[in-house]
């Protein structure tokens, strides 16, 4: 005998329940008389609070003005924002010669096409790209912030960075709108893609070169005003010397936890003390030193400028901790992973490169992002040293003559932009944590 | 005895003659390790030749995994020679990693890589070491995975494989390098009862193509099936080696008697 159910049940609305936002106010503040009041006080504090920071971070503010004075002239109870917009140009960019500052911006734009098509899913050679945003874009960029005469190296690289970066482009084009790459393209419209690998090996050298010597007697032709490294500043100089702690980092960590670990006793007992001596050292002190103390080791005649001094010592130091994070990755890396690879005949680098390296960043995720974090604010210790990045630029308003004894509104629109840049690191670092661990669950 | 049996029987007498004048394939004099002060391995001599199936069998920690780690050399010994296709293993890294693209070994846990898709991991060795083209590399790896019955498996990760379906995976893996000689290490230990089998049957196959197998397991029914030899190990030593009907049926040693009354 069959059941029949003839009546259609109708939908109902699910019970309160923690999940919903009404059912998790009344579980978590309401639940009691005492829990009630206690909400009640909480919230009224909060509103205080947050009545405070709005009256006097908005409502009174002034938003233009010439000075202080003409400030509290407007409103005695009200921010002085003004001060920070008369100055917002020197807190992104320092003292740059302000018909120059296109430059950096340039520069940066560079460099978003540079890595944009490290976002693009269809396109090949990833690896590839990282790596010469690494190794070839600090040369374009360097030049393009610092000007002045191109010594035959500088040449040389910057018209590597320029083909580079060409080509990366039209790759990505490729990859997006074809699913094709440039290789394909370029043997294709040579008509060599029928022909042996030698051959088309030489026709892709024979382009390359071509593409290379176009470039070079084309950039010798230009040439921009120089704009020494004193001149640089503000947000620009935070991201300059972050930037490069940040590229530098990783490679630098991977050599010497790879270093730290490794079979032959000179490399380990020289990478395990350069991390200790490093780690063990607060960033300021290094700082300290890298200006002072490395000008003494310098052979005569050959100075260099405290700004390449600061970034070599940030580069070391974060290295140096991102060296215990690969570290702790590779740890978590079963060594029946090492043995799998050893077996099918990967060699050392092999192994390495494609089976542990490749799941131990992917671990490490959280730790490397956590640890660029770090690196970003962790820069603004320069300005102690007397380099005018943000946070030296921010504390300079106060020393202008019309807007002296401003500290709390530069201050505060400083931390501000840096929540917002951590947090968005921060949140690209969950995202890209979900996507990787959903990409191939296991 | 039915008239098959007895044409195995023959048969296997038939290739233990044979070995003995076949082309060795492993020889190990002398041969001791250990670990800080723990003897491991002590004064260990076994020859192989092309095509025998040896099972290594013995109570846990007796160094069966040891012997056969170091025959790909990862680990090292100490004292004695391990010449393996007549290549001497020493500190010469290209001859180690010469030798392991010639030996191939199939672990307990599998040891499949979580970052790549099966057939990524079938390929990723003849591409990289022997530099065969790709699409080459993809149609071998497709035949052996035919040949381990799960074709159609190629394109998931290993996560998304039973325990049974990535172990034979693992040993397709090792045959997509062409390899001379397999080594396994209890490569059923970590599986369900029921999968066992469909890892033993693939094995069996292996066994039938005349491929060189050293074998550590306490399968007894596969060692009555394949073995040409069984070796037992205790405490470092090699205690007893016999063809398998005598070895099961008649131990010599104690230890072996003791130990095969416990697993039977
Ligand atoms: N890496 C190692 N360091 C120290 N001792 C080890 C190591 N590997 C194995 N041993 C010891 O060596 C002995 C033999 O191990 P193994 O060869 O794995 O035995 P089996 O495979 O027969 O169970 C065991 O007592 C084990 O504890
Ligand atoms: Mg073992």
């Amino acid at each position: 005998m069959g059941i029949v159910n003839a009546t259609k049940t109708p939908a109902r609305s699910a019970p309160l329940s923690e999940g919903s936002v009404l059912g998790w106010l009344r579980i978590n503040l309401f639940s009691s008389v005492a829990n009630t009041i206690l909400t009640v006080v909480a919230l009224y504090i909060i509103f205080l609070l947050v009545r405070g920071i709005w009256v006097w971070g908005i409502q009174e503010a002034v938003w233009s003005a010439e000075s202080r004075r003409e400030c509290f002239k407007i409103s005695k109870e009200g921010a002085c924002w003004a001060g920070v917009i008369n100055w917002l140009d020197s807190i992104f960019y320092g003292r740059y010669p302000r018909e120059e500052i296109w430059r950096i911006n340039v520069g940066g734009l560079l460099l978003v096409l540079w890595m944009a098509p490290l976002w693009i899913p269809r396109v090949k050679g990833k690896v590839i790209i990282g790596l010469t945003t690494v190794f070839l874009y600090p040369f374009l960029a360097g030049y393009f912030f610092s000007g002045g005469e191109k010594g035959i190296f500088m040449q040389v690289m910057v018209s590597a960075a320029i083909v580079c970066l060409v080509a990366i482009t039209i790759h990505a084009a490729l990859g997006f709108f074809a699913n094709s790459s440039l290789l394909q393209f370029l043997l294709r419209i040579t008509g060599a893609d029928k022909s042996s690998e030698k051959n088309q090996r030489n026709v892709l050298l024979g382009l390359l070169a071509a593409a290379f010597i176009g470039v070079f007697v084309w950039q010798m032709s230009w040439q921009f005003e120089s704009v020494t490294w004193t001149k640089w500043g503000g947000l620009f100089l935070t991201f300059v010397i972050s930037g490069i702690g940040i590229a530098f980092a990783l490679p630098g960590g991977i050599i010497l936890a790879l270093g730290r670990r490794s079979k032959l006793p000179v490399i380990k007992v020289l990478s395990t003390t350069f991390i200790e001596l490093f780690r063990s050292v607060p960033l300021i002190t290094v700082l300290f030193m890298a200006t002072t103390m490395f000008p003494l080791f310098m052979p005569d005649g050959f100075a260099i400028n405290k700004l390449v001094q600061v970034i070599i010592a940030v580069c070391l130091f974060n290295a140096c901790y991102m060296a215990e994070v690969v570290r702790a990755g590779l740890q978590a890396i079963p060594k029946g992973q090492e043995e799998g690879a050893y077996t099918i005949g990967l060699g050392y680098w092999g192994t390495m490169g494609l089976i542990i390296m490749p799941q131990a960043l992917k671990v490490m995720i959280p730790n490397i992002v956590g640890s660029f974090i770090g690196i970003l604010k962790d820069t603004t210790l320069v300005s102690i040293i007397g380099l005018f990045d943000i946070l030296g630029m921010l504390r300079a308003i106060s020393e202008d003559v019309f807007w002296r004894g401003l500290h709390h509104e530069p201050l505060l629109f400083g931390a501000a932009l840096f929540f917002i840049l951590c947090f968005a690191m921060s949140k690209y670092s969950r995202h890209l944590e979900a996507k990787l661990s959903t990409d191939h669950k296991d | 005895m039915t008239a098959s049996q007895k044409q195995d029987a023959q048969g296997k007498q038939a290739k233990l003659a044979s070995a003995a004048s076949a082309e060795v394939m492993i020889q190990l004099t002398k041969v001791n390790k250990w670990y800080s002060d723990f003897h491991v391995l002590k004064d260990i001599d076994l020859t192989v030749h092309k095509g025998e199936r040896i099972v290594v069998c013995g109570p846990s920690g007796s160094g069966k995994s040891t012997l056969i780690r170091c025959i790909n050399h990862l680990e090292e010994h100490q004292e004695g020679t391990i010449v393996v296709d007549g290549i001497t293993l020493d500190k010469n890294l290209k001859n180690i990693d010469h030798i392991r693209t010639e030996v191939g070994m199939v672990f307990q846990s599998f040891n499949l890589f979580p970052h790549l898709t099966i057939l990524e991991n079938l390929t990723l060795g003849p591409i990289w070491t022997r530099k065969t083209p790709k699409a080459e590399a993809q149609a071998t790896a497709m035949k052996y995975l035919e040949r381990v019955k799960i074709p159609e498996q190629a394109d998931k990760f290993p996560g998304q494989l039973s325990g049974g379906q990535q172990q034979r995976v693992a040993i397709a893996r090792s045959l997509c390098m062409n390899p001379k000689i397999m080594l396994f290490d209890e490569p059923t230990s970590a599986l369900d009862p029921e999968m066992i089998k469909e890892v033993l049957d693939v094995m069996v196959e292996l066994a039938d193509t005349g491929m060189t197998m050293i074998v550590v397991t306490h399968e007894m029914g596969f060692a009555k099936t394949i073995a040409d030899r069984v070796i037992f190990m205790d405490e470092g030593d090699i205690v007893e080696e016999n063809e398998p009907n005598e070895f099961f049926n008649n131990p010599q040693h104690k230890r072996t008697q003791l130990f095969l009354s416990q697993i039977l």
